[in-house]
């Protein structure tokens, strides 16, 4: 079995050259701009969700990670990596927004209730409850991590390489290969319990 | 699977490979199915992991724990998330703007619907403040702010198109006509329904006081994401026993082929007190009578 066939990366939608030797027009830059945004504004979207900020909040940063994307572009800026670029100023934003939220105290709690059932059904009534169950259980266990950690799971679940979520967080390749490692510890734990 | 588990976690997760005897650690399994494990390194794991079925077997329950996290992730979160058109026409507005462009002419209706959107509320807003201004300088103000004030708390039988345009799955009328007219309406999450009133600026919303009410309903296709979400009053006249009811005659009608699933959907979502009307042929709710007037549940119900 080989490993590279389980590589979550993020594809694009076009290819994405290392530098901007080819200068594109601003309309050019404009519909790539768009193009890029119908590919990661759902995952975008749900990662800044994640940080417990309100919907109308999420739409506006979503809308600004893209305004300067186009400006980074324009400015004839480097393409490497953009998916890592995105979820970075995304991140960013976020934790920008959630500061000025928690002082208004206008935040949103995730809970595990709301978690749809009907995405992991099982076959009968007894193994739904045993499923759900276990979906309380591990969700409880995900938002009891450290936030560094949660980070680091929620940007892989949104596709991100570990390389990709080291760039995203500051922190080291290594740094995010034990934090997912210890992470997974902590939740087998609280899975078996 | 348990035992396998305690084995693993007496390791030292960042415990290097020293020879090819020694199991791979998480942390190894995890940098190596990103390809991220040195070259020389990367060879050997992955001649261990062929040769060790324990390695094999602990790297699928490792994805198979990060696939529970991402579907954990995703339930929880995509409830809130509405259909990305609006923000993708404000976006294109907004580059073109960036752009220094000043030409509408190839703007769809949509992409100049919402540009001119902040601009016309900005306008109505600031009418709205000189008229209350004016009207403020009356003769009797105190009653007009009174006015004022009653009018913005009072709940809304319809919601506000900004947010709630109404959202509906790709579906035919032979699917939606397998599911019953009533009842299939599912219950709101709690977090849902928490982030429905902070959009509305519903400070405490209580379930006694209105139903989070799907603006299409299942049973026409409509989804449970935020666009299609509103706090709908018991209070008002036009409320949320009213609408049920055009929602099961919507279902029947389209079911009996007397209106295309599209049309049922368009007319609810428009303006569903003018559906009603116009489906059941009265200017007036029908059923319910004192029910109707003030149909909200006993708080202890």
């Amino acid at each position: 079995m080989s490993m590279d066939a389980r590589n979550p990366a993020i594809s694009l939608p076009f290819p994405a050259a290392d530098t901007a030797e080819a200068a594109l027009s601003t309309s050019e830059v404009e519909s790539e701009v768009i193009n890029l945004f119908d590919h990661f504004r759902n995952r975008l979207l749900r990662y800044v969700l994640s940080f417990g900020i309100p919907v109308h909040d999420g739409e506006e940063i979503i809308q600004e990670v893209f305004l300067s994307l186009f400006k980074h572009l324009r400015r004839g800026k480097s393409r490497r990596n953009l998916a890592g670029w995105v979820f970075r100023v995304a991140h960013n934003l976020a934790l920008k927004q959630r500061i000025v939220n928690q002082k208004s105290k206008e935040t949103v709690a995730l809970e595990s209730n709301t978690i749809d059932r009907h995405l992991d059904p099982g076959p009968n009534p007894e193994q739904q409850m045993a499923s759900g169950q276990r979906q309380d259980r591990l969700f409880s266990a995900l938002r009891a991590l450290p936030e560094q950690d949660q980070r680091c799971l929620f940007l892989r679940a949104e596709g991100l390489r570990y390389r990709e979520i080291a760039g995203v967080l500051g922190m080291s390749l290594g740094a995010v290969s034990i934090s997912i490692a210890r992470s997974l510890a902590r939740l087998e734990r609280a899975d078996i319990r | 699977m348990l035992g396998l588990w305690r084995a693993w976690s007496a390791r030292t997760y960042g415990e290097n490979m020293r020879d090819s005897h020694v199991h791979l650690s998480d942390r190894e399994l995890l940098l190596a199915a990103d390809n991220e494990l040195i070259r020389g390194r990367s060879a050997q794991a992955q001649a261990h992991l062929n040769a060790c079925p324990a390695c094999r077997e602990r790297l699928r329950e490792v994805e198979a724990l990060l696939e529970d996290v991402s579907v954990l992730h995703r339930s929880s979160l995509d409830p809130l998330i509405q259909d990305a058109a609006d923000g993708r026409a404000r976006l294109k507005v907004r580059l073109h703007e960036l752009s220094g462009k000043s030409s509408k002419a190839s703007w769809s209706a949509p992409e100049y619907a919402a540009a001119i959107r902040p601009r016309v509320a900005y306008a109505c807003a600031a009418l709205f403040i000189a008229a209350v201004t004016i009207l403020a300088m009356h003769e009797r103000p105190r009653r007009i702010t009174g006015a004022v004030i009653a009018a913005s708390v009072a709940p809304a039988p319809v919601p506000e198109r900004r947010l709630t345009p109404g959202v509906a799955r790709p579906v035919t009328s032979q699917e939606i006509c397998r599911l019953p007219s009533e009842g299939n309406n599912a219950d709101v999450p709690p977090m849902v329904r928490r982030a429905v009133f902070q959009e509305y600026g519903i400070a405490n919303g209580r379930p006694e006081d209105y139903e989070v009410d799907y603006l299409i309903s299942p049973t026409l296709g409509g989804t449970a994401s935020m666009g299609n979400l509103w706090p709908e009053p018991y209070s008002a006249v036009w409320n949320a026993h009213v609408k049920d009811a055009l929602e099961n005659r919507l279902h029947e009608l389209v079911c009996d082929g007397h209106v295309p699933l599209a049309t049922a959907q368009r007319d609810i979502s428009t303006d569903w007190i003018s559906a009603y009307k116009k489906y059941f042929g009265s200017d007036r709710p029908l059923s319910g009578g004192d029910v109707i007037k003030d149909s909200r549940p006993e708080p202890n119900s």
